[in-house]
């Protein structure tokens, strides 16, 4: 109906166009005839508005909102997200659905910015179908989005995005993040940097200009400081998110002679640094760490030794995802439809479904196989303990995640093409983790040398 | 005629969040915006575009997030202080800023807005940097209420604002020192000889401007719930300015209509491909094409006829 009505608007719109190219313009009829249509038009938007979401409903179907990056520089990130999403979705609807019930998702794209996602957040919270928003992948999004997932009481899955003050107030109902947070992803790298490199003096930084980076600069330096007092961070950079050209940066990376250099760029950002400091001998003369390294190995040519992770425990060849069938058939089925195997963001999505398919069923078997409400399904998700593709994601008291952290160093195997991650340690999750309620950095400046040595050592992951 | 055109437009706007609730905070970001390019219109009756005034967007918008900070909680003190911050930082922007004509001025604009940018996104420790800062939900003269309630309170009043605001504003254009805007435009040296201090005259402009675009920043901030640089960031800028040409700066009325044609055609583009972006584009591209004097030219025109 609100088609039609939109086509006749439309056909009318176009009709008065020939006014304007008439020279006796303005008879009183016809400009009211453009008001009317006008009006009309204002209307027709407003029924397409309610319609549109009606018009969509599928009887009996799960509703899930998906919020990544499709468009824009940052979809080299996303975009590996909304495959695995799609990847997932058509193998739980092929396998019947979650218990028993098709879903179907809505994907809205964050590089419309903040006011955009929140129209879109509001516009699907709307619908009582979509009763699950897995939202997002950037941090800006999800700090904006968390007061609104409490007022409007949606359960809300973070599935990417990891700043530590996302739910550092433990007063969250509704937001979940079945995935850790900075704080242990970048400790991480600290210990694995002083197992593998006992003696390191000194360490520079290049971390892209936005929160993620100085964020993680913070935690990293914190943590270096606390488990080996005498190093020194001899620059920080904070080049602009999505600079082509490092090379003014590489200068003075090169310069500086630092033992290590820690860097959290990713997507094209990381592609293109890497291409630029490889030929000026960069991962020769320094011991490089790349946080988000995994995103471009099947990319860049990455050298032997360079320590990269996932950012959590999302690495598709790690031994425990070797160990489990489905984790296999997922990268398989990934690799045939997308050319590519899944890299973390990938799997971190589809760890989010597998969340998410967890909780409902937890919620059917507490009600009786009822179909749940958005706060039966929170309730679920509340101290839930889910086996994922990759490990075990348990929800904390406050909403936080626990999971492993998989880091390791770059070597080649005969198997595939491109670099793997060797000699591999995995941490704990909550071993990483300040306690519920605690100040991150306070607590990471609590930490003794010590502290590191009863931690898994480098390789001891096999 | 017109009067009745312009009720049932704003009464179809107060009823439309009834039958579509999360129409409400688009419409209310529309209304917002819809104010700042008003500020841009105005300075644009002069020939001087601005492609900074996304600043005073985000200042105002900083400035509500700031003042909440420091323990202002009412959503009427809110607004007004935070105008004042937004028309403060135009008087001094203004003072030097208005010497200039044509490009210069855009590109000085420009370039002091991004000076702007970057300070919220580099100050850290202040700003909270890409992450932004949050808007807590004021009280509503002195009654504090729900989220649901204060967002409702604050799209109908900017509905009231967008009828009380757009008719003082059609005052001022009217007046002398309005039409004085348009001869700067059509000769500035005539202007000085007739008496007219022009300095003075695009002064006043700017930072009436300024105050608009600092009144769309607060109420964008509001219904936001949160500040981010982006705000001030030079495509914003630019977007404000497309919507008043989009809108037509022959009356008040077009910075608006714009607005809301923006709005609900992104609302509209998103909800149908990833390349909302080329839905957008193409649109606009069609309406500057056939429509060169923006929507409002389509009600100016009846205008014209009927004299």
């Amino acid at each position: 109906m609100a088609f039609k009505a939109i086509s006749i608007v439309v056909a009318r719109c176009l009709s008065s166009l020939e006014l304007l190219f008439r020279l006796d313009r303005g008879l009183p009829q016809s400009n009211l005839r453009l008001v009317v249509d006008g009006l009309a038009g204002a209307l027709a938007i407003g029924v397409v508005a309610t319609t549109s979401v009606a018009a969509q409903e599928k009887p009996n179907a799960v509703g899930l909102g998906i919020f990544t990056f499709t468009s824009g520089p940052a979809a080299a990130y996303g975009m590996p997200g909304k495959n695995a999403a799609d990847l997932m979705i058509d193998e739980i609807n092929a396998t019947g659905g979650i218990e028993g019930v098709p879903v179907s998702a809505t994907y809205v794209d964050e590089a419309q910015g903040a006011q955009g996602v929140i129209a879109e957040y509001r516009r699907l919270a709307g619908d009582a179908k979509n009763q699950v928003m897995i939202a997002a992948l950037s941090s800006a999004t999800c700090l904006a989005l968390a007061p609104l997932a409490e007022q409007l009481e949606v359960p809300t899955v973070g599935w990417n995005c990891d700043t530590h003050q996302l739910l550092m107030d433990g007063k969250s109902k509704y937001v979940f993040r079945p995935n850790g947070n900075t704080v242990p992803e970048f400790i991480a790298y600290a210990i694995y940097l002083l197992d593998r490199k006992p003696d390191v003096k000194t360490v520079a930084i290049i971390n892209p200009d936005y929160a993620f980076g100085h964020d993680a600069a913070k935690i990293f330096t914190a943590a270096l400081k606390a488990l080996k007092p005498d190093i020194q961070i001899v620059a920080e950079l904070y080049p602009k998110l999505g600079s082509p050209n490092y090379q003014t940066e590489i200068s003075r990376l090169t310069t500086a002679r630092p033992d290590v250099v820690f860097s959290n760029l990713w997507g094209a950002d990381l592609e293109n640094f890497v291409r630029q400091a490889t030929p000026r001998g960069l991962f020769a003369s320094s011991q490089v760490i790349l946080a988000l390294g995994e995103t471009v190995l099947q990319r860049v040519p990455l050298p032997d030794g360079v320590i990269v992770g996932v950012l959590g425990d999302g690495w598709w060849m790690s031994p425990d995802a070797k160990a489990n069938p489905e984790t296999v058939k997922f990268a398989e089925a990934y690799k045939r439809r997308f050319g590519e195997y899944p890299v973390f963001p990938a799997i971190k999505m589809a760890n989010a479904l597998i969340y998410v398919k967890a909780a409902y069923k937890a919620a059917m078997q507490k009600n009786g196989g009822k179909r749940p409400t958005r706060a039966e399904l929170a309730d679920a998700m509340k101290g839930s303990k889910v086996a994922t593709l990759t490990g075990t994601a348990q929800t904390r008291a406050d909403n936080d995640g626990l999971v492993d952290q998989i880091v390791g160093v770059t070597v080649k195997t005969p198997a595939q093409q491109f670099p793997v991650i060797g000699d591999m340690a995995r941490y704990k999750g909550d071993s990483l983790m300040p306690q519920v309620g605690q100040d991150p950095l306070a607590w990471i400046s609590t930490l003794k040398p010590e502290f590191a040595k009863s931690l898994p050592k480098p390789g001891s992951y096999k | 005629m017109r009067t009745i055109v312009a009720a049932s437009a704003v009464l179809i706007l107060a009823v439309l969040p009834v039958a579509a609730p999360w129409l409400q905070f688009v419409l209310t970001v529309a209304i917002a915006k819809g104010f700042a390019a008003l500020g841009v219109a105005v300075l644009l009756r002069a020939g001087l575009i601005s492609i900074g005034h996304a600043m005073f967007f985000a200042a105002s918008a900083y400035g509500v997030a700031f003042l909440a900070r420091a323990g202002i909680n009412d959503l009427g003190l809110l607004l007004i202080l935070s105008v004042l911050v937004a028309a403060l930082v135009g008087a001094i922007a203004g003072m030097f800023l208005v010497r200039y004509r044509a490009i210069f001025f855009a590109m000085l604009n420009l370039a002091v807005s991004m000076v702007f940018y970057a300070l919220c996104a580099k100050l850290y420790g202040v700003t909270g940097g890409t992450d932004g800062l949050p808007v807590p939900i004021p009280a509503v003269f002195g009654i504090a209420v729900g989220e649901p309630v204060f967002k409702s309170v604050l799209f109908y009043l900017s509905l009231a604002l967008m009828l009380l605001v757009g008719l003082a504003v059609q005052r001022y254009l009217n007046s002398p020192l309005g039409h004085a805007l348009s001869a700067v435009h059509s000769n500035e040296i005539r202007l000085e000889y007739l008496g007219i201090p022009v300095w003075t005259v695009l002064l006043i402009a700017y930072v009436i401007s300024a105050a608009l675009a600092g009144l769309g920043g607060a109420i964008a901030g509001f219904a936001i719930g949160r500040v981010v640089p982006d705000f001030a960031f030079w495509t914003a800028s630019g977007h404000l300015v497309l919507i008043a040409v989009l809108g037509g700066i022959g009356g008040v009325p077009g910075a608006f209509l714009g607005a809301l044609f923006l709005e609900l055609l992104h609302s509209a583009a998103v909800t149908v491909t990833d390349a909302w972006n080329l839905i957008v584009g193409m649109t606009l591209i069609i309406v500057i094409m056939f429509l060169p004097q923006g929507f409002y030219g389509l009600f100016s025109r009846k205008e014209a006829s009927s004299l």
